[in-house]
This record gives C-alpha cells, sequence and structure tokens, in this order.
C-alpha cells in the first residue's frame, strides 16, 4: 500500500479519539473552556449521561465571529501566546478540544463577545463546519454536543452505563468546582440538579466548597494543610483518618488549578496517611499544589490528567511532611463523626415500662409466677462488665486541657473525662496501644535498624527495570535494614535483613518491594512491615481494656495522648476517643 | 471388632499416635485413629497425609475387626480412666458407632469405616540400617534447632540426612545460622541418597526415640522414610527439594580463636538481655586481650554490660550476635567450653564444641 497522507476528518478522528473518550471527557473540555474565558457561572446540563446531550453555558468572555470561525479548528487557541508550552496558566493550551468534539458528535456554539451587541453560530457535524450564522444569546456562550459519538460506533461500544457515565460527569465537574470555588456550578443531569453556589477563594471559602462537593461532614472532619517548600506551595484540606472512605474517589489533588490524578501525588498522599490508615481505607482530601508552571509538565497525557514534576521527590517530600504535620496536631481533634452519630442515636426512647412509670399506673401484677422467675433470671443475665466507676479527684489544670480531668472509668474499659466544655470518653487500649507504637515508631527512626546479615544470600530475580528502582534506592533500604546489591541480568542479592522481622521470606518482602516501588516510588510496605510488627509488639504491651485503672493512671494517659501525634485514632484507624461538647449533650436532651 | 486392652497400654500406644493427628482437619476421617484388633495386639494407626504412625498394643482380641474414631476425643477418653482399669472396646454390629467400657463408664464414638482410612503407600525402600537410638537422638537433639519455619524455603524446614565419606550427617539451616552433627556411619547407611526429613517427623522421632530400645530401624527411598521405634513405626514423605551446598557457608579460614567457658557465657548473654525488647536482640561482643565484654543497649530502656574472663589472643575485634541465637548454639554444646572461630564483623562465625567431635555451628553476625 502506497503511504498517503490522511484527510482531514479522519486524522480529527483519531485526534478526537485520544482527547474525548468518553462524555465525562467532552464535558471536561467544555467546562474548562468557560472557566478560561473567565466565566463567573456555569451551567451543565446532560442527558443519557451525556450521549444524548450534553449542553455548557458561561457567563465568560464569549466569542466575535471570527474567533467563532476559527475556534473549531485545529490547533486554533487564543491561550498560548509565545510559543512557550513551558508557561501554561489557562487549563486550554492545545486548540484541540472543540475540534475534537466537532469530529466525533454534532456541535454547536453560540457565543456573545463581550461589549458586543449580535451573538453568532457556529455548527460542525462530522467535521463539516458550518458557516457563521446569527443567533440570539445574552452573554458570554453556550456550547451544545449532540450525539457523541455518532460518528465512531466503536467508541460507543465502550461507554458504560447511563448511570455510571453520569456519575463521571458529575466526578468532573466536581473536581473542576473544588479547584475553583469563585465559579458557581449548576449541573443538571436527567431529574437530578446539584448546586454549588459561588464561594470565596480564601480558606473559608475553600472549605465551604469542599463541605458542598463532599457532603456536611467534611467542614468538622477535615485540617488545613498549608506547606511550602522551594517555590512549592501545597495548600487544602485534609479529611481526618476516622473520616476515611473505602475508594479513593474522594481524593482531589490539584496542580496549578488543573485536576490531575497524578502518581506522585498519590502515592505521597498514601505516604502522609501512611499509618493513620489501616489498608483498604482512603483519605478524603483536597490539595492543591502551586508552582511555577516551568517546573511542571501538563502536556503529558491527552486528557491532562497526568503530570511530570521537574523535581518528583521535592513535591513528594513536601506533601507527604505537609500532610503528616496537619494530621499529627496531638490529640487535638479526633472526627466529630462519633458524637453526631450518638446524638442522632440517643432520641428520647420511648420505652412503654417508663412511661407510665412512676406517675404510678399500678397496673395490677398478671404474669404467673414462672415468669416472675424468669424475669429475675433475665436481670441477672445483664452483662456482667464491672460498672461501679473509680472517682477520682478533679484539679482545674486538669480540666484546661483539650482531653479534659479524668472524672470516671467505667466498664472497666473507658475513661470519662470532663473538660470545659463537654466531655471526652477514651477507649483505654485503643488510645495506649497508640501511645506505644508511636513510642516505638520514634524509636525505631532515632536508632537505626539492626540487620541480621544473611548466611546465604538471597537471590530475587526481578525485571531489569525493577532491578534498577531497587538499586536506585538501595541507600534508603539500606536504612531501613534491607541491604541488597545487583546480581548479573535481572536479579538482587539481598546479604542482609531487619532483624525485627526475624526469619523472613527475602523473595517476597524484594518482589513486594519492587512492585511498590514502580507504582509509588517510594519504600513504604518496607517501612510498614516494620511498623507493624512494632504494633505487635505495641498491641502485646498496651492496656487492654477490663483493666482497673487508678484515678492518677487515668490522668497520665489522657495527658500522655495530648502529647503523642496521632493521638486521635489507634493504629487501626479506629478513634480511640469521641468528645462531647455541652452543646451536644442539650442537643440530646432536646434543649436546643 | 471387640477387644480387651489395659489402661495404661492404650493411653500410652494412644498418647503417641494422637500427635500426629492434626488439630483442625478439613477431612473427616484424618481426624479418627484406625483401630484393628487382632487375636492378641491392637494396632493404631494415624496420618496426617505426609505421615503416618502405626503402633501396636497387646490386648486380648474376642472378635477380630477394625474401625476407626475421632483419635482426640477416644485418647481424652483413656486418658481419665481409672488406672488399672480394663477397657473394653466394642464396635456396633452396623459398625456406625464404637462403645468404649471401663467398670462403670460407657461411652458411644460415631465411627467410621476402616475402607476410608488413608494408606501412605510407602513404596519400595531402597536402603535400611540400624543405628544406636542414642546416636540418633544426637543427631537430631544437636540440629533441630536451626530447623526453618519459613514456609517459601519448604527445602530448609527440615533436617538433611546424608552420608558424606564413612560418616552419617544431619545438617540443618535457617539462612541465618546453621547446625551440623555427624557419626559413623552405620552398616547399610553407605551410599544413601541424601534426604530431607521434615520438622513434624523429626519431633516425633524425638518424641518416641526414649521407648524404643537400644536400636532404631531406619529404611528409606528417595521418596520415603521409615523410622522403627519400638512397638511404633513411622512413615513418612520426605521434603521434595535440593538441600542448599551448606558446604560453602562454613568457614575454614577465621583465625581469631576465642575459648569461652560454656556455662558462663551463657548466663552472661542470658542477663545482659534482659535490657533488650522482645525481637531481634543483639547483644555486642567486645573482644580483647584475654577479655570479652558483652553489652547490649536499648535505648527505650538502658543497657547491660558484663565482663568475662576469655581464651583470647587474636587483635581486638567487636562483633553483634543475636542473643537467641547465640544461647541456642550455646545449648547444644555438650562439653564445657565452647570455641569460637571468628573473622571480621561481618563474617560467619564458626562455633565448635570442643568435646562432641562432629558437632559444628555457624552464625551470621548481625549488624548493630
Ligand atoms: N466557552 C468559551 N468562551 C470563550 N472562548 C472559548 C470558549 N470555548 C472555547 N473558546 C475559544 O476557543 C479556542 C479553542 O478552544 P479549545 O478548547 O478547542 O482549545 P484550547 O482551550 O485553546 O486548548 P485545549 O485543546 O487544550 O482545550 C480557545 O482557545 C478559546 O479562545
Ligand atoms: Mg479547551
Amino acid at each position: 500500500m502506497p503511504v498517503r497522507q490522511l484527510p482531514e476528518n479522519v486524522v480529527n478522528r483519531i485526534a478526537a479519539g485520544e482527547v474525548i473518550e468518553r462524555p465525562a471527557s467532552a464535558v471536561k473540555e467544555l467546562v474548562e473552556n468557560a472557566i478560561d474565558a473567565g466565566a463567573t457561572r456555569v451551567e451543565v446540563v446532560i442527558s443519557g449521561g451525556g450521549r444524548e446531550l450534553i449542553r455548557v453555558s458561561d457567563n465568560g468572555s464569549g466569542m466575535n465571529s471570527e474567533d467563532l470561525a476559527l475556534c473549531v479548528e485545529r490547533h486554533a487557541t487564543s491561550k498560548l501566546d509565545s510559543e512557550d508550552l513551558l508557561n501554561i496558566s489557562t487549563l486550554g493550551f492545545r486548540g484541540e478540544a472543540l475540534p475534537s468534539i466537532g469530529a466525533a458528535a454534532r456541535l454547536s456554539i453560540v457565543s456573545r463577545a463581550r461589549g458586543s451587541d449580535a451573538a453568532h453560530e457556529v455548527r460542525v457535524e462530522g467535521g463539516e463546519k458550518s458557516t457563521i450564522r446569527p443567533a440570539a444569546l445574552s452573554e458570554g456562550t453556550r456550547v451544545e454536543v449532540r450525539d457523541l459519538f455518532y460518528a465512531t460506533p466503536a467508541r460507543l461500544k465502550f461507554l458504560k452505563s447511563e448511570q455510571a457515565e453520569t456519575a463521571a460527569v458529575i466526578d468532573v465537574i466536581r473536581r473542576l468546582a473544588l479547584a475553583r470555588p469563585d465559579v458557581a456550578f449548576t449541573i443538571a443531569a436527567n431529574e437530578r440538579v446539584i448546586q454549588y453556589p459561588l464561594r470565596g477563594t480564601d480558606e473559608a471559602g475553600r472549605a465551604a466548597r469542599l463541605a458542598d462537593v463532599i457532603g456536611g461532614d467534611a467542614h468538622a472532619n477535615t485540617v488545613p494543610v498549608d506547606a511550602a517548600r522551594e517555590g512549592v506551595r501545597v495548600r487544602g484540606l485534609a479529611g481526618l483518618p476516622t473520616f476515611s472512605k473505602a475508594n479513593s474517589l474522594s481524593q482531589y489533588l490539584f496542580v496549578n488549578g488543573r485536576p490531575v490524578r497524578d502518581k506522585v501525588l498519590m502515592g505521597a498522599m498514601r505516604g502522609g496517611y501512611a499509618d493513620l490508615l489501616h489498608s483498604g481505607r482512603y483519605p478524603v482530601a483536597a490539595l492543591f499544589i502551586e508552582l511555577d508552571p516551568r517546573e511542571v509538565d501538563v502536556n503529558v497525557h491527552p486528557a491532562k490528567a497526568e503530570v511530570r514534576f521537574r523535581d518528583p521527590s521535592l513535591v513528594r517530600g513536601l506533601v507527604v511532611r505537609a500532610l503528616q504535620d496537619a494530621l499529627s496536631g496531638g490529640a487535638r481533634r479526633s472526627a466529630t463523626t462519633g458524637a453526631d452519630r450518638l446524638v442522632s442515636f440517643a432520641r428520647p426512647q420511648s420505652a412503654p415500662g417508663y412511661s407510665s412509670g412512676w406517675r404510678g399506673s399500678s397496673a395490677p401484677y398478671r404474669g404467673g409466677l414462672a415468669e416472675a422467675a424468669q424475669a429475675a433470671f433475665e436481670t441477672i443475665a445483664q452483662p456482667s462488665a464491672d460498672a461501679r466507676a473509680n472517682l477520682a479527684p478533679v484539679l482545674q489544670a486538669d480540666l484546661e486541657r483539650p482531653l479534659g480531668a479524668a472524672r470516671a472509668q467505667l466498664h472497666e474499659t473507658y475513661i470519662v473525662a470532663q473538660t470545659v466544655d463537654g466531655l471526652v470518653i477514651v477507649d483505654q487500649h485503643a488510645a495506649h496501644e497508640r501511645i506505644v507504637y508511636e513510642k516505638l515508631k520514634r524509636a525505631l527512626n532515632e536508632n537505626g535498624i539492626s540487620t541480621q546479615i544473611l548466611l546465604v544470600p538471597a537471590v530475587v530475580e526481578l525485571d531489569d527495570s525493577d532491578v534498577a528502582a531497587l538499586v536506585a534506592r538501595a541507600g534508603e533500604l539500606a536504612k531501613l535494614g534491607l541491604v541488597l546489591e545487583p546480581f548479573g541480568q535481572g536479579a538482587v542479592l539481598v546479604r542482609e535483613t531487619p532483624a525485627l522481622l526475624g526469619e523472613t521470606d527475602a523473595q517476597n518482602l524484594v518482589r513486594d518491594l519492587a512492585e511498590h516501588i514502580a507504582e509509588w516510588d517510594d519504600a513504604l510496605p518496607l517501612e510498614r512491615n516494620l511498623l507493624a510488627i512494632a504494633s505487635r509488639i505495641s498491641c502485646h504491651g498496651s492496656i487492654r481494656a477490663g483493666r482497673r485503672l487508678k484515678p492518677e493512671e487515668m490522668n497520665a494517659l489522657l495527658r500522655e495522648m495530648e502529647r503523642t501525634e496521632n493521638a486521635g485514632q489507634c493504629n487501626h484507624g479506629r478513634p480511640t476517643y469521641v468528645e462531647l461538647k455541652l452543646f451536644d449533650i442539650e442537643k440530646l436532651f432536646g434543649r436546643r | 471388632m471387640k477387644v480387651t486392652i489395659e489402661r495404661a497400654q492404650l493411653a500410652k500406644s494412644l498418647a503417641h499416635v494422637h500427635r500426629v493427628v492434626e488439630r483442625r482437619n478439613t477431612i473427616p476421617i484424618l481426624a479418627n485413629v484406625l483401630l484393628r484388633a487382632g487375636k492378641s495386639s491392637v494396632e493404631l494407626k494415624a496420618t496426617d497425609l505426609d505421615l503416618e504412625i502405626v503402633e501396636t498394643a497387646p490386648g486380648e482380641g474376642k472378635t477380630t475387626g477394625s474401625t476407626t474414631v475421632p483419635a482426640h476425643m477416644i485418647y481424652d477418653i483413656v486418658r481419665k480412666l481409672p488406672e488399672g482399669a480394663q477397657v473394653e472396646l466394642q464396635s456396633a454390629s452396623d459398625g456406625a458407632q464404637l462403645q468404649v467400657r471401663a467398670g462403670r463408664s460407657k461411652f458411644t464414638l460415631q465411627a467410621l469405616p476402616e475402607t476410608d482410612f488413608p494408606d501412605l503407600a510407602a513404596g519400595e525402600m531402597t536402603h535400611s540400617f540400624n543405628i544406636a537410638s542414642a546416636d540418633l537422638k544426637r543427631l537430631i537433639d544437636r540440629t533441630q534447632f536451626a530447623i526453618s519455619t519459613e514456609e517459601t524455603r519448604y527445602y530448609l524446614n527440615g533436617i538433611y540426612l546424608h552420608a558424606i565419606d564413612d560418616k552419617l550427617r544431619a545438617v540443618a539451616t535457617d539462612g541465618h545460622r546453621l547446625a551440623q552433627a555427624e557419626i559413623k556411619a552405620p552398616k547399610g547407611a553407605k551410599g544413601m541418597p541424601g534426604v530431607i526429613v521434615p520438622r513434624k517427623t523429626v519431633a516425633e522421632v524425638q518424641r518416641l526415640i526414649d521407648d524404643a530400645g537400644e536400636e532404631v530401624k531406619v529404611e528409606l527411598s528417595a521418596t520415603k522414610i521409615r523410622f522403627s521405634l519400638g512397638n511404633a513405626v513411622l512413615t513418612s514423605k520426605l521434603i521434595d527439594g535440593t538441600f542448599p551446598d551448606y558446604g560453602r557457608v562454613i568457614p575454614a579460614g577465621n583465625d581469631k580463636t576465642l575459648v569461652v567457658d560454656k556455662s558462663e557465657f551463657m548466663s552472661a548473654v542470658d542477663r545482659v538481655s534482659t535490657v533488650s525488647s522482645e525481637r531481634g536482640r543483639a547483644v555486642k561482643l567486645a573482644l580483647t586481650d584475654g577479655k570479652l565484654t558483652l553489652s547490649v543497649i536499648n535505648p527505650d530502656s538502658g543497657s547491660a554490660t558484663e565482663e568475662l574472663e576469655v581464651e583470647y589472643g587474636a587483635e581486638a575485634l567487636d562483633i553483634g550476635f543475636n542473643g537467641r541465637y547465640l544461647l541456642d548454639i550455646l545449648q547444644q554444646i555438650e562439653g564445657e567450653k565452647a570455641r569460637l572461630k571468628l573473622a571480621d564483623p561481618g563474617s560467619p562465625t564458626l562455633i565448635e564444641d570442643m568435646e562432641a567431635a562432629g558437632a559444628l555451628y555457624v552464625l551470621m553476625p548481625m549488624r548493630v
């Protein structure tokens, strides 16, 4: 077959496949265009999961008739004025989105340039552009995409259910909405309308938008993150570990305002939460990375979902540190969900035995003897935990501390403490376990790790790239007690393993590590392995539930919790205490 | 089947065979012991499919026959029967139950037919020899502690038994330390294949050996081994793997020799280890002319040091070992003194028993 230049509409269709994968990608491109046009209000309507119709209206700058004619041409953009691909501050920069959509769907754009008194329309169908016609529109731009992928039926087959596509569209808008609290969004999908009202760009505004997007609890269950190093800044909100989710959908990551799903950042996120969450739980967080656009390449992925940092380890380190700092605010906060849930459970009970109660309805006792005897046994059969409270003297100074003064131990498991404006219930076992664990972790970091040298060094066969990655990190691994070196083609030789791991399977350990490094670029599994053992030992030395504590011991435990980082959760991610504010208690009794 | 057997006899035999039965079993019949009554004896058999034990006890068979019942339960019952009792075992006519009667106690156990009971087909044994019980015990005792428990390295989960020159040698290693013991090869052992005897089998042989009399008969092929120990016959599969070429890790050129009183050394290691935390406890040894200083530093709780007078004339050396490993090895030393041959803090140390020839230990240091 002779080599020939592909006709333009075929080229466009190929490009379209890369940029527009599914309805959500079209929505993303259109909303980004609206944001780039300076809109403060964006309205999205979809039907049929976006396959039948996508309509995006904005109140941005609009386009005049010449621009309108040009904007659907390939590589036509107003955003890249110099030829400097490294200095990009808008979301769009390729001039690729509209032509791609035009190649795959029936596209109509109506726009009115700001200050102009006329609006115009252009249509593209199957890559064929119409003439520019006058149209009616009060301001901004309205883009309509109908019958997406009608021209590429193969693509249609890969779409998921209408529901799934709708969810993906909403997810895309959520991410953009998080990035831009100063833009109001309305999404109408089928019968549903979601609205994100205009918010400020300050921390309060961001938090309010996060609450809009994630749900009501978000505000009370997140801590602000803010850190900068060498020109890179990370800001945002990090969910408390007790507020985690079972999937990673609530992780929102942005680089210079652009939503991304970047491996470096996701790895850093895991690092920051490393031993606060057990596997299977994912943090809720919205993190905004800002850095000189020259330090990051956003043009590495057709849908711009991934970026490439010039100095990934700087960014990773910063994010991990920032999260750790934000989350380790000592015992300051645990998720409030506990208290909220309690309040919602504790609706006034309408126990029939009591409702008539002492007011003295003296209904004659009708039950037989056997029944009475049965009832007597039932009371005996109540849980036998020791409910005698252990009373402690109260010091004013303790009352003013975050976790307050211990007042009682109940069921030999829970410490009840009084604070200035509420009360705290501590799970003594979970709390103590956490304290011991943090101590061990510190010791591990400070004292280094002793290693057992192997009598027979273990040869582990791996891919060449894995070998290279492991060897590149040999120094770091050695600090964690794993000493290895390259061993011919496609293998490493393990010479020493952390003594703490005892007799360990070097093969598996190294393979796991290699896999993890390939994906996340850090040595977390090893560290986690070590800490898991430290944690098992700590479980051992922990105060078990069911141990009677003296008042002094209780207060000592509370003070220690206040001093310990991450004291709000036990090693398994469960809360170690719940706080009930007087306000909550008043709610319990219906006084509020 | 109907048979009468003395309680003590039955209890002892059940004690031997019930250990082979795993506590948790997915195949019901494997939880059972097979009882087979002859005219003047009862045969008891249990298996976990890798290891099989058959023990014969004297008994008075009224009706010969066989059945199988839950091993742990019948053992518990027989143990609790009064001393000196005569126990009568009788299976119901349909074979679905077994009655255990002694004095006024009567138990009925659910039984399963013998036909379902698995047989560890032993196949042809190619080598056979008799070994003094004391010798076999020594081979096991000296090396058992070093068997690996890491299941991914299954080929280290046993003792490597092989004939070398005119010796029969046992070796075990877990990759951190190695133990080797040998005796003069018994007649018939020469030319036998090197075999890896699984940990569980080793432990059972060790338990049965005291009741075994003077000699144990060993038969083996490339896949199975059988030990006849008194009334008990233990047949086991061998670990199908290649034991590493252990000779390479036994150092030959270690030139720094330390001779130390075994029990003094052990108590000192034990004492200083008190301050170390649970796992991977490292004991540091500092060697200078005629003096050994042991120390443990635990940043969390404190430190400990102890000095010993020793025979040491080489240049000063600091080296760290896992305290538990050191103790494990010192425990094996039969004589009063242990000889350690050292090279440097990163290379294997050889530990020898100055009295028991043929036993040697290799220990890899720790880096602290
Ligand atoms: N909603 C809008 N309001 C005003 N101008 C718009 C709007 N949408 C598109 N444009 C104009 O059309 C041009 C082409 O848009 P298109 O999305 O195809 O490319 P881009 O945004 O420049 O780059 P990219 O392909 O990376 O998105 C833009 O550069 C912009 O000038
Ligand atoms: Mg665009």
